[in-house]
């Protein structure tokens, strides 16, 4: 009976991945030794980096369970930034001032709101995760700024009459900072829960199959809630903890935090594809990538040698990596730490090479069969049959891009009500029109990709790059604007290339290649213009984002005064006609060339359309490449507008164009889309945005404009509204269900009142 | 029988996915107008020789011809120019896109660069009417669909362009039992047009009813087939259960040894 004993364990169950965590940890934590002796030499250094990766720890602890549920939580970082927000807002003298129970109290109670939400969204509600936790992120953010109004809180000296708490973030009795201590009680915690008890097998059964979870009796909806109740839990806790660590807060809390959260859990070892995750390996990995993060932040002691005129004088100065490169470098690692596991270890990759190189013969990689990630398939749309019967209006309303055109019209009036004076003007709807455009353009893009059922989070990051490389090239490289506009294409198109490539041909979800691009592009972008704001181009460069007079004056064909084409051309920007004509290509080919068909036939059944002949890894893949470009064309008018590259540029914008697409008639689950619909719903995008920005004058002669943060929260909240009006109205045919229970109700009362 | 040049002829398939020997040394034969039932338990591998016929799979060993002559289909893209329609169990219709768009997936009839739709629709209606399907508009999104009709749309998408071969994969698992029964008129129909059919199916008495043939397989072997006229179910089931490859019989050598 010793036999099965004495069987050596296999590596994984004594936990190799774990162990090659933490030999590359040493090695790294030498390398930095190496780099830098003068900091990562000292303990303090250590206990900092022990200190730091202790917060991302306790998140990475969450986010385990979300990632085993084959979900995802996106909103992390943005709990951690709002719990802290609430906790100081009610904290600190200069704003509310209360008790620290009370802080503690509406603090935690914000964090499990938004666990609450999300949980909500994503189980009951039937939104895809990564939709709904990318919204709370962006909604989270701005309420964050909103709040604070973007300022730091401190509340150092209230923190010294409640020593117990404040202590949380002091080094303990033992000479460690007592937040590695509750790291350690956290994982501790999570370790039994998942490994040890009913949840944690519920968790694993729901990420590996939940269909057959669901058919062992297992809530799968709960355990999926549970989770993103325990991730906000923890994004709470973090909170906390650095709010006692630094007695006060910056806006800036949280940013960013999820992308280390999420390659944490991965390189710990966890699958995005569900199912597999422990938290033990979570927690090295936050230690990992935060390890990973100082690294790259530190900077290296060099000495330059300079001449003035006959003396040459030494200079000592600190090599850094410029801002941008740490989150491209992180993004870069996600993806990496994604594609071990179905690619590495799934084919058995380093066995094989190491037979190969022995000469043994090569063991045969396990089958994956057929396509690795399957999304939901379209569902029922009832509604869309009733468009057989009836006139034109009824067949309009069936329209699924019918909600888009009304909402277009009727917000514009609504403006026109609000502030008649103005409005209708031409300055005015030459504005608009510039928002539109933006938004329009990176929307046109998406819907062949959305249509697709796929996505693309990295739009407004890409827009970011393509500008910084347009700017730089002209700026600091002195190419010729033509030149320069076509490799700013060019690295979009790249970036396109990278995220299909990701997505088609690696297997990988759609919305994790592209979130890893979404950090990548905009950390390569601030790489390239150092952070810098960029401007002073060519002005031949900049007419793309004048007005046509401008252009035809520039070029000395100037119409007659009074013509048409004069107050045409005085009217229209260069932008709007260019976006006008993309538009009209791309809508005739998504509704009438067989490629859209495609296009459509792929997003519906990937399955089908491949049995039916239609290549769908190329339609994908162009439809992710054609996006990017659309996202670099958007890059580059905007430079050309503002006469000036801003590493800010296109942030939030990856929001707006998928609440434009999805407005206008795209669903979320692919298979719909139309250009017109989507340029219908950047219009609607563009006014909302117009309207909450407008300088309203009240009665008593007062005026009021809503900050941008605001703004920002509320076209979340038109994006969740948008998706889940999609799934539940368009889809399921919520009203259309309604009428038939009701009708038949009636029906039964008139039967019982004949009986 | 006349010796006649089978339409599709397998020899010698073998498949394995990693240490499963999925399929060995499999041989099929498929006359013109014929109706070849494939039975055997699950995991016989009656889909997976299917796949390999329309290329969804590739074959480790054997050979495949179509008319006699060798072929080798990459994907079923290939299959389908070579004369040969897959009907797929669960359909493989596109549900977001109506029913003259499936009937014409992946091959819409093209006016320049535009889809052709008054072509489409028109084309697709009369195949519809060619099947006598009830189907109330071809404009109508495949989604809305009863399975029966779905089914149908996935036939008149198969036979649209008068192909040699059809094969169907469990064409009755999910349909009732009226739409059973136009099934298995429709394919009596399709036969006296001279279309050749396999059929993969769980349910012996559809083969019984319109069959001429059944091949049976069994852990990846043949294990014998038999005219329908001269066997009954009892033998295809004892076939199905205790049949070897030792044992195995042809239906030409089976009518022998009965006489």
């Amino acid at each position: 009976m010793s036999a099965p004993l004495t069987r050596r364990l296999p590596l994984e169950l004594i936990g190799g991945w774990e162990g090659g965590l933490f030999a590359f940890m040493v090695l790294l934590y030498l390398a930095g030794v190496y780099i830098n002796p003068g900091f990562f030499g000292t303990t303090d250094a250590f206990a900092a980096v022990m200190r730091d990766a202790a917060r991302f720890g306790v998140m990475a602890v969450g986010m385990t369970f979300v990632i085993v549920n084959k979900d995802l939580d996106l909103s992390v970082g943005s709990t951690l930034g709002l719990v802290a927000t609430v906790f100081s807002i009610v904290f600190a003298e200069t704003h509310i001032g209360a008790g620290l129970g009370a802080a503690l109290f509406f603090a935690i109670l914000a964090g499990l709101m938004i666990g609450l939400i999300n949980g909500v969204l994503v189980t009951m509600l039937q939104v895809p995760s990564f939709i709904a936790t990318l919204t709370m992120l962006f909604i989270g953010r701005g309420l964050v700024l909103g709040i604070t109004g973007g300022k730091t809180i401190s509340f150092a000296g209230k923190a010294r009459d409640h020593e117990w708490f404040f202590a949380i973030g002091e080094r303990g009795a033992l000479g460690f900072n007592n937040q590695i201590l509750l790291l350690i009680v956290v994982a501790l915690v999570g370790m039994i829960l998942l490994g040890k008890t009913r949840w944690g097998y519920e968790t694993y059964a729901t990420g590996g199959n939940e269909m057959a979870a669901g058919y062992a009796g297992i809530s799968t909806r709960r355990a999926r809630m549970r989770a993103y109740l325990l991730s906000a839990f923890c994004a709470t806790l973090a909170g906390l903890m650095m709010i006692a660590q630094d007695k006060g807060m910056t806006s800036q809390y949280g940013q960013g935090n999820e992308l280390i959260v999420i390659a944490s859990v991965i390189v710990g070892g966890a699958s995005i594809l569900g199912g597999r995750g422990r938290v033990v390996g979570s927690v090295l990995g936050a230690a990992l990538v935060v390890l990973i993060d100082k690294v790259l932040r530190e900077g290296v002691p060099t000495t330059r040698i300079v001449r003035i005129g006959e003396v040459e004088m030494q200079v000592q100065a600190m090599a850094q990596l410029p801002p941008g490169a740490v989150p491209a470098f992180l993004g870069m690692i996600m993806l990496m730490a994604v594609l071990i596991e179905p690619w590495v270890i799934r084919r058995k990759l380093l066995q094989r090479a190491w037979a190969r190189l022995r000469g043994r013969p090569v063991p045969r990689p396990v089958e994956i069969g057929g396509i690795a990630i399957v999304g939901t398939q379209t569902r029922g749309t009832v509604a869309a049959d009733r468009a057989l019967k009836g006139g034109l209006v009824r067949r309009f309303f069936a329209r699924r891009d019918a909600a888009a055109l009304i909402l277009a019209v009727v917000l514009w009036l609504v403006g026109l009500w609000l502030r008649p004076d103005f409005w209708a003007s031409i300055d005015n709807t030459f504005n608009l029109m510039l928002a539109f455009t933006e938004v329009g353009l990176l929307s046109i893009g998406l819907t062949f990709v959305i249509a697709n059922a796929d996505i693309d989070l990295s739009v407004g990051a890409v827009l970011a790059m393509s500008g910084a490389v347009a700017a730089f090239m002209m700026r600091n490289m002195g190419v010729d604007p033509w030149l320069a506009v076509l490799m700013a294409l060019s690295a979009g198109a790249l970036a396109g290339c990278i995220n299909a490539l990701m997505t088609v041909r690696f297997g990988l979800p759609a919305f994790v290649a592209t979130l890893a691009m979404f950090y990548m592009a905009r950390g390569i972008g601030a790489w390239i213009v150092a952070g810098r704001q960029l401007s002073g181009f060519p002005e031949v460069f900049n007419l793309i984002g004048r007005k046509l007079i401008e252009a035809l004056r520039h070029f000395g064909l100037t119409p007659a005064p009074d013509s048409l084409l004069f107050t045409l051309s005085a009217a229209l920007s260069v932008q709007t006609l260019f976006v006008a004509c993309l538009a009209v290509a791309a809508g005739i080919v998504l509704g009438y060339t067989p490629i859209g068909q495609k296009v459509l036939a792929t997003g519906g059944n990937r399955r089908a359309a491949d049995y039916a002949g239609i290549n769908t890894a190329r339609v994908r893949f162009t439809s992710l490449v054609f996006s990017g470009l659309c996202a670099a064309m958007a890059g580059v008018i905007y430079i050309a507008f503002f006469r000036s590259f801003n590493p800010a540029a296109g942030q939030l914008r990856e929001l707006d164009a998928i609440a434009a697409v999805i407005i206008g008639g795209g669903s979320i689950f692919g298979g719909y889309g139309s250009v017109l619909g989507s340029l219908a719903g950047a219009a609607v995008i563009a006014l909302i945005r117009a309207l909450l920005s407008l300088q309203i004058i009240t009665a008593e002669g007062r005026s009021f404009v809503m900050p941008q943060h605001w703004v920002n929260v509320f076209v979340g909240l038109i994006l969740i509204i948008a998706v889940l009006s999609d799934i539940w109205l368009r889809q399921q045919d919520l009203f259309g269900r309604l009428r038939r229970r009701v009708r038949k109700r009636l029906g039964l009362a008139r039967k019982d009142a004949h009986a | 029988m006349p010796e006649k040049t089978p339409i599709v002829e397998m020899r010698g398939i073998s498949k394995s996915f990693g240490p499963v020997r999925a399929l060995i040394d499999v041989d099929l034969k498929l006359y013109p107008g014929e109706i070849l039932g494939l039975v055997g338990d699950n995991s016989a591998g009656k889909s997976t020789l299917m796949k390999i016929l329309t290329g969804a799979y590739q074959r480790d060993a054997g050979e495949v011809l179509v008319e006699g002559k060798p072929v080798h289909f990459r994907n079923p893209h290939e299959s389908r120019d070579a004369g040969l329609e897959m009907i797929y169990q669960d359909f493989a219709l596109c549900g977001n896109m109506d029913v003259g768009q499936n009937i014409f997936l992946g091959r819409w009839p093209r006016r320049g660069i535009f889809v052709d739709r008054r072509k489409m629709y028109r084309q697709a209606d009369t195949v519809l009417k060619r099947l006598k399907v009830d189907v109330n508009s071809v404009y109508q999104k495949v989604e809305s669909l009863s399975g029966g009709r779905q089914q149908s749309v996935a036939i008149a998408r198969a036979i649209s362009f008068e192909p040699p071969v059809v094969i169907l994969d469990e064409p009755t698992a999910n349909l009732s039992v009226t739409a059973t029964e136009r099934l298995l008129e429709t394919m009596v129909e399709l036969k006296q047009q001279g279309v050749a059919q396999i059929i993969i199916s769980h349910r012996l008495q559809d083969i019984f009813a319109v069959g001429d043939r059944v091949m049976v397989l069994k852990r990846g072997e043949n294990v014998g087939d038999r005219y329908v006229r001269n066997t009954d179910e009892h033998e295809i089931l004892r076939i199905i259960v205790s049949g070897t490859r030792e044992t195995a019989l042809d239906a030409d050598e089976a009518l022998e040894a009965a006489v």
